[in-house]
């Protein structure tokens, strides 16, 4: 996975090594990531180069305002020549799915995705219809104060392992980036580097195979204790969002090439697995929550001794 | 959890008290009433959230109270008025609506009033109210900061146990302040503005002349007389003597200031003691009969061996004395017998009669003295303090008609009949008995034992004591040993010990004293041989050695002890800081982010080993540490 890792970043998306780890660590936790930043960052290039570079079937969604349910899902079709109702797969039905602006769907149809994601199945007209495993969502959002855009509601942001934004590249990268042309069409060429079964191996791995201590459990703990006493926020922490972090961090520790976690793993995806979990005070609202997150978990001393 | 604004109320009410209780007796009606009532409707009203009067109107309100006292304050009368204003004021204070300014005032007022009571009286009690309000004060003054900030605070317990512990530290902390002055700062024995009121005259306490018959009952009160520190002494050796009364005037013993000179001998052990009187008219200075010597400055003697001093003794001291309580006094020579046979005129028919009696059927002084003694050994005498004869024959109808007073008649009549019977005799005043108090190792002697009784001169052996009273029917259950202590009993000697430590140490405190200690101390240490002592403590300052280590090592075990791993950490955090210039806060920084800062592959090495271990939940392996240890020997600095 590390050779993965370093493959993308180093042949194809340049700058973009943090937002590729935790798209990576939430496929190896079997998470879901939401990526929120400004069109033509880059969000749905790094989708599709995941898929490439893994050889995992890709679908993608792009959200409007009257994009209906049955359009991600797939419908079933009348079938004259035998004579009965076909099931057409959606979008949906493939390892990895871009949804991309989801703040633009309408609120019925965010509802009918995120509810894909949980159960990781799809009821059409009585009949279930399991979704592939692997199965990660990509989501792609556009600021909220954009406009046109439905913004997703706090439980449902729960649901996303990991958000995160991308940002803009450094700047010499930047240029090259601007000199070479998009990669978009390379990203068609990619041979892929892990098949599903090494990601369904690695997978386990991570769920088995790497040793979570009670010293860092402490630690998360003692994270998840600080969001619910701090003045600001109002709702701290939910047992889910521990789990998450727990998870996240024992994918982080996998590719670091480690079988155990160690606090800094933590540290590294804190911000990303837990900052669009929390709900602020309303006087609060500005706040920069990553930013918040991030001063908390400074502020809590780790176990080294 | 406790609100810290009902907290803040609780504390002020009880500052408010340990001001207002040592001040209440002094108080005159008015603002006694008035303290009680503020107290009581601040109580109420704090509890009920409503103020229907507001904090103006009540300044306003004390405003004429002020004036009233005011006119009030004269040179003759400085003090009560102050005293009376400044409880009106806390009162008003109190029954107000209270914001941080008020809560202050109320301890400000609070201890105006607790000094205010120290012009009315010094008692340890005192020292009890001040350190009690000093705590509250400062454990106040810390939630009142917290008051200030939020005044819906919410205190933990945890945080609760941090403010009462910063607030007790803080009047700790000025302990040793206390220590340095206590010997400077200037002391009074006496409350400054109750001058008068001290030295109260004791009703049946000891007096300067004895005359039965003046009243048909006679109160006891237990006022304290004096007490003496001493060993412990049989009950009935426990004469104290205080003056003599050598001359009748009418039916009255009186002391003749010219006392005839003779030479008493004190043969025998001496008994020392230490006699701390309480203050009060009398000018006598008292002591185990008979006294060999009292030293004390401006005491005076005389032959007949009473010690007076010039004046009443108004303040608190302690005198030294030495007694021989052989219950006889041999004489050097002769005495002035004419003078101890003086009789006053018109002495009743009948008892001339039977002195005479006496005198004819005793050939000697010694036989006559014997006979009296059966004389009211069988006339069936009574001890009573209550029916007593009185008027012009009083001695006469208790001799031969009621036949029941106290010591003054027992002594009063015994001393006529003696003298009449031609053996010299005079009247001895002082105390008879006294409360052992263990706690304190002396007695105390309180006015209800005060007694008379009687020295007789027989020739060639001197001045024998007789205590007529115990020739009683009923003087066994009068004086009949030592009484059973009943609960109150010793609970009144324990707070007597405590006043008693209070009156010694702090109040007849003296510098001259502390330097006779510092002196004596010094000569001790002279004499110290240190090897000895150093023997003689070491069973007991051993274990208590061991005990102290073990103490501070369990305490402080993760500094002093540090584990394995946290040697390991220091030497590794100060490596980092020496040879990859980077400063690290020790446990805000992961070792693998260190490790991935610094870029160096020994750094990183060391960190994946040790946190392999210490994730892993177990103890570095021997390979590990000792990999470990050559990691942090060899440095960080990368060779190029």
């Amino acid at each position: 996975m590390t050779t993965l890792l370093d493959t993308l970043s180093r042949d194809y998306l340049h700058g973009k090594e943090e937002v590729l780890r935790l798209s990576l660590v939430a496929l190896l936790t079997g998470g879901h990531i939401l990526i929120e930043d400004l069109p033509g960052l880059g969000k749905t290039t790094i989708a599709l180069a995941l898929a490439g570079i893994t050889g995992l079937s890709f679908g993608r969604v792009q959200c409007t305002s009257d994009l209906l349910p049955s359009d991600i899902t797939g419908l079933s079709v009348f079938n004259r020549e035998e004579g009965h109702f076909a099931f057409l797969p959606g979008p949906i039905f493939n390892n990895i799915v871009l949804l991309d602006e989801i703040n633009r769907a309408m609120p019925r149809t965010q509802s009918a995705m995120l509810e894909a994601m949980e159960e990781r199945r799809v009821t059409v007209e009585g009949t279930t219809h399991h979704l592939p495993d692997p199965f990660m969502v990509f989501a792609t959002q556009n600021p909220s104060d954009q406009s046109g855009t439905f913004p997703l509601p706090e439980s449902q942001l729960d649901r996303f392992l990991i958000c995160t934004g991308i940002g803009y590249p450094p700047e010499h990268l930047e240029k090259g980036i601007i000199a070479g042309g998009g990669i978009r069409e390379r990203i068609g060429g990619m041979t892929p580097v892990a098949s599903t079964a090494d990601i369904l191996a690695a997978r386990r791995c991570v769920e088995t195979g790497i040793y979570l201590s009670d010293k860092v459990v402490n630690y998360i703990y003692a994270l998840v204790e600080a969001t619910r006493s701090h003045a600001m926020i109002q709702t701290g922490l939910s047992t889910r969002a521990a789990i998450s972090l727990a998870q996240a961090a024992r994918a982080a520790a996998f590719l670091e090439g480690r079988d155990y976690v160690a606090p800094d793993d933590v540290r590294g995806i804190a911000a990303a697995v837990c900052a669009h979990r929390l709900v602020m005070r309303p006087d609060q609202q500005t706040v920069d929550r990553g930013e918040l997150l991030r001063a908390l978990v400074a502020d809590i001393a780790l176990p080294l001794a | 959890m406790v609100a810290i604004s009902s907290l803040t109320a609780v504390l002020s009410y009880a500052i408010a008290l340990c001001g207002i209780v040592p001040l209440f007796p002094w108080l005159t009606a008015a603002p006694r009433t008035a303290l009680a009532a503020g107290l009581l409707a601040g109580i109420w009203q704090d509890r009920r959230g409503a103020w229907p009067i507001k904090n103006w109107q009540f300044n306003l309100a004390v405003l004429p109270v002020f004036l009233y006292y005011a006119f009030q304050f004269s040179r003759a009368n400085p003090v009560q008025p102050v005293v009376n204003a400044l409880a009106i004021m806390l009162a008003a204070r109190l029954c107000g609506e209270k914001s941080v300014r008020h809560y202050l005032q109320i301890a400000a007022l609070s201890l105006f009033c607790l000094a205010a009571s120290s012009l009315f009286d010094l008692s340890p009690v005192f020292l009890f109210y001040l350190a009690l309000l000093l705590l509250l004060v400062a454990v106040s003054l810390v939630l009142l900061t917290f008051l200030a900030q939020d005044s819906r605070l919410i205190l933990s317990g945890a945080h609760l146990r941090k403010v009462l512990a910063a607030g007790v530290l803080m009047p700790l902390a000025s302990l040793p302040l206390l220590i340095l002055f206590f010997p400077i700062l200037p002391r009074t024995q006496i409350p400054l503005w109750n001058i008068a009121a001290a030295p109260a005259p004791r009703p049946s306490g000891f007096s300067d002349k004895v005359e039965p018959g003046t009243s048909a009952a006679v109160g006891e009160s237990r006022t304290i007389a004096f007490r003496v520190e001493m060993p412990r002494q049989p009950q009935q050796q426990l004469y104290w003597r205080g003056t003599v009364f050598n001359r009748m005037e009418g039916r009255r013993w009186v002391r003749d200031a010219a006392v005839p000179s003779e030479h008493l001998l004190y043969k025998g052990a001496r008994i020392a003691q230490t006699i701390y009187p309480e203050p009060g008219l009398s000018r006598a200075l008292f002591s185990l009969d008979a006294p060999a010597l009292i030293a004390l400055a401006r005491a005076r003697s005389t032959s007949d061996g009473v010690f007076e001093y010039p004046g009443p003794i108004t303040r608190r001291l302690g005198y030294r004395a030495e007694s021989v309580a052989a219950g006889i006094l041999p004489t050097a020579g002769g005495i002035d017998r004419a003078f101890y046979l003086k009789l006053p005129d018109g002495i009743p028919e009948r008892v001339k009669r039977l002195a005479n009696d006496i005198r004819r059927r005793g050939s000697n002084d010694v036989r006559r003295l014997e006979l009296l003694e059966q004389y009211f050994r069988d006339g069936n005498y009574r001890y009573s303090m209550r029916d007593l004869p009185t008027g012009e024959h009083a001695l006469e109808q208790f001799l031969f008609e009621k036949k029941q007073g106290h010591c003054e008649f027992f002594a009063s009549t015994f001393a006529l009949l003696l003298r009449a019977a031609g053996v010299p005799a005079r009247l001895v005043g002082g105390y008879l008995g006294g409360d052992y108090n263990d706690l304190g190792g002396y007695y105390l002697v309180s006015d209800d034992m005060a007694h008379v009784w009687v020295e007789a001169y027989l020739d060639g052996r001197g001045w024998l004591r007789v205590d007529p009273s115990s020739l009683a029917r009923n003087a066994g259950e009068v004086w009949g040993g030592e009484k059973q202590r009943s609960l109150a009993t010793r609970l009144r000697l324990f707070v007597d010990s405590l006043d008693h430590t209070w009156n010694r140490t702090i109040v007849t405190y003296d510098f001259e004293q502390q330097v006779e200690i510092a002196r004596s101390a010094g000569k001790r240490l002279q004499k110290f041989e240190a090897g000895k002592a150093a023997r003689a403590a070491l069973p007991y300052l051993l274990p208590s050695l061991v005990l102290a280590f073990a103490l501070v090592a369990a305490v402080r075990r993760p500094r002093l002890f540090p584990s394995q791993n946290e040697r390991l950490l220091r030497r590794f955090y100060r490596l980092i800081e020496r040879d990859c210039g980077i400063r690290v806060q020790p446990g805000r920084q992961g070792l693998l982010e260190i490790a991935g800062q610094t870029g160096n592959d020994r750094v990183r090495e060391f960190a994946g080993v040790y946190a392999g271990a210490l994730y892993r939940d177990r103890k570095l392996t021997h390979a590990e540490a000792a990999r470990l240890r050559r990691i942090l020997k060899d440095g960080f600095v990368t060779r190029t």
